[in-house]
């Protein structure tokens, strides 16, 4: 047993499992709330991580670029949402997964126009080194995971403390309801769907140092976010957290065992997971 | 009278369309050897889409199946391009039947993201995982290794074009059958009330099943037929970009209709032709049209041509006739 092999695999797993976790949540929540699966939510993951590059180009300070492409991407989403998404509302599933990949498409192609299809590099902000039972571990990784931490506990602490999470939390189990009672369930639809994609943008800003930024780097994401939502099941913020620790662990443990599994044994486990529970490990049961 | 025949005919009336349009235009042939093969990868989304109500981001992957099922069997073991196309739709059969059990139980919105899951995938394992036999990127030629058939040379785009010409032909008419037939409308059934079907006694699983296996034959048999057309594949033939392209297609044509994935096809692929002349990069448009297409033509080209002879028929016959029309099956279908 080699720790020096092992210890800094877990924590990159981590670190992955935090970037998933983040950019999964708007796909898992907005079908939740919504009964949309909006797959546009890793168009804000791209647009956000452009940003980063670009504020670092013009001004050198990574978390001023980290701040502008979590507001852009919240921007965007609340455009998205009150200008297309809300036209969609209550249409079926396959309606509305058609029209946000559309979009999703159309964002990539306007990336491509603003900025090019050259992938660009982000430099890291932090460059110091922790020791960790002797092993060198790069700090930016351990601040990616505290962060995931940190909007987990504060998105629970919202949605269990507050009215407006309790409101969510409600949306969640029946819409009509919540409308019977009087709340304004559109602005409960923006206020959560401006919340994940400023997660999405979150995860992208972070994520920009550590993959070049690409108009495709979207695509990519998408594949994981795909596996975390179906493993942790649509419309659970836990699952969505349960699953990216999964699928982060079997990526970076998996993949120093033996390479190739980093790419193939996320999607196994999806498989036989969902083989054994059609909805995953936590979705929402009722309406799909 | 005279629909019944027109309808009966339809086949052959296509194909004689994209016959003559191909002696019009003599410069153009590769467009309308590809109209043909892009018709059948419709058709098969059409089966999910338009049939089944199931939309998959993941159609690339059994275009691409196909694809190398025919090109690693003329590449490395025999010569023969029929037994390489019998191939391709053997390769649909089987992961059809292998996949259909666990992936028709999840709903839309899983089964969707799961095939968008397989399709990168599939890219991986062409690309990279066997990189040895598939030669990545670069691609695996074999034009050379195909022998000659018979009567034709597929080797030759003229008489590729006659072959694909004919196999869209025979297509047509087994596409035409399914949709009259009784598994065509417990496809529809099913949509519209899987609760009922289940009631009346049918196994909703099994028709779904069935659904889902004919549909990947039709993918990978189209994507057998490209490997031919061009000789050679790569793994851009799976991408995942390109999985909404066909969802376009079908859309554009008219969902759930007999020849709605053709005309989908035909004008799919012309604005393609035409935009691409100005507009390298392709997502844009395509990503626009879906969504206008979505909002303000759900009917489709089918679907409103069908809505207008209906009109006709309905002006000819008169007002003494009040039955709904007979022999437009499709056309309720297509709603």
């Amino acid at each position: 047993m080699n720790l020096t092999l092992w210890i800094p695999a877990i924590i990159f797993g981590f670190s992955i499992s935090g970037i998933f976790f983040l950019v999964s949540l708007g796909l898992s929540i907005g079908f939740g709330l919504m009964r949309v699966v909006n797959l546009e939510q890793m168009l804000y993951y791209t647009v956000s991580a452009y940003m980063t590059y670009t504020m670092v180009r013009l001004t050198g300070m990574f978390w001023l670029g980290l701040l502008s492409g979590v507001v852009i991407a919240g921007i965007i989403g609340f455009a998205v949402e009150t200008q297309l998404l809300r036209r969609v509302y209550g249409k079926p599933m396959l309606f509305t997964m058609v029209v946000t990949f559309s979009f999703f498409l159309i964002g990539i192609g306007a990336v491509q126009y603003i900025w090019g299809l050259a992938p660009k590099p982000v430099s890291s902000p932090i460059k110091t080194m922790i020791g960790i039972f002797g092993m060198e571990i790069p700090l930016y990784r351990l601040l990616i995971i505290a962060t995931a931490g940190a909007v987990y506990v504060l998105i629970q602490l919202i949605l269990q403390k507050t009215i407006l999470g309790k409101a969510i939390r409600a949306g969640i189990e029946s819409p009509e309801n919540l409308e019977a009672l009087g709340i304004n369930i559109n602005r409960i639809f923006t206020i959560t769907f401006i919340i994940a994609s400023g997660c999405a943008g979150l995860g992208g800003a972070l994520n920009a140092p550590l993959v070049m930024v690409g108009p495709y780097m979207g695509f990519d994401m998408l594949l994981y976010a795909f596996i975390t939502v179906i493993l942790g099941g649509l419309g659970s913020i836990k699952g969505t957290l349960i699953s990216a620790l999964i699928i982060g662990q079997v990526i970076s443990v998996g993949g120093t065992l033996w390479s190739p599994l980093a790419f193939v044994a996320p999607f196994v486990v999806m498989f036989f997971v969902i083989l054994i529970k059609p909805t995953g490990l936590y979705g929402v049961k009722g309406v799909v | 009278m005279w629909k019944k025949t027109l309808d009966r005919l339809g086949p052959l009336l296509v194909v004689l369309l994209v016959t003559v349009l191909r002696y019009l235009f003599p410069n153009k042939i590769s467009f309308f050897t590809e109209i043909a093969i892009y018709t059948i990868y419709v058709m098969g989304n059409n089966i999910l889409y338009g049939y089944l109500g199931l939309v998959s981001f993941g159609q690339p992957f059994y275009l691409g199946i196909g694809g190398y099922a025919t090109a690693l069997f003329l590449a490395y073991v025999g010569h023969n391009p029929l037994v390489a196309l019998l191939l391709g739709i053997g390769s649909g059969l089987v992961f059809g039947i292998v996949l259909g059990p666990s992936f028709i139980r999840l709903k839309s919105s899983y089964f969707a993201l799961i095939n968008a899951a397989l399709c990168a995938i599939g890219v991986f394992i062409f690309e990279r995982l066997l990189i040895d036999i598939t030669r990545g990127n670069d691609g695996l030629w074999f034009r050379s290794n195909m022998s000659k058939l018979p009567l034709l040379d597929v080797r030759l785009p003229q008489s590729f074009f006659l072959f694909v010409v004919i196999v869209l032909f025979l297509v047509l008419m087994i596409y035409r059958h399914l949709d009259r037939s009784t598994l065509g409308t417990m496809f529809r059934g099913l949509q519209s009330n899987e609760e009922k079907l289940k009631f009346i006694g049918y196994d909703t699983f099994k028709i779904k099943w069935v659904g889902f296996t004919i549909a990947s034959c039709f993918s990978t048999f189209a994507g057998s037929l490209y490997a031919i057309n061009f000789g050679f594949v790569n793994p851009s033939l799976g991408e995942n970009s390109r999985a909404v392209e066909v969802i376009v297609a079908t859309l554009l044509g008219g969902s759930g209709t007999v020849y709605g994935p053709f005309f989908g096809a035909f004008a799919f692929l012309g604005i393609k032709d035409i935009v691409s002349r100005w507009i390298t990069r392709w997502e844009l448009v395509v990503g626009i049209l879906t969504i206008l297409v979505l909002f303000r033509f759900s009917k489709g080209i089918w679907g409103t041509i069908q809505q207008y002879l209906l009109g006709i028929q309905k002006r000819v016959s008169g007002s003494n006739d009040i039955r709904s029309p007979k022999g437009s099956r499709s056309a309720g279908a297509g709603s």
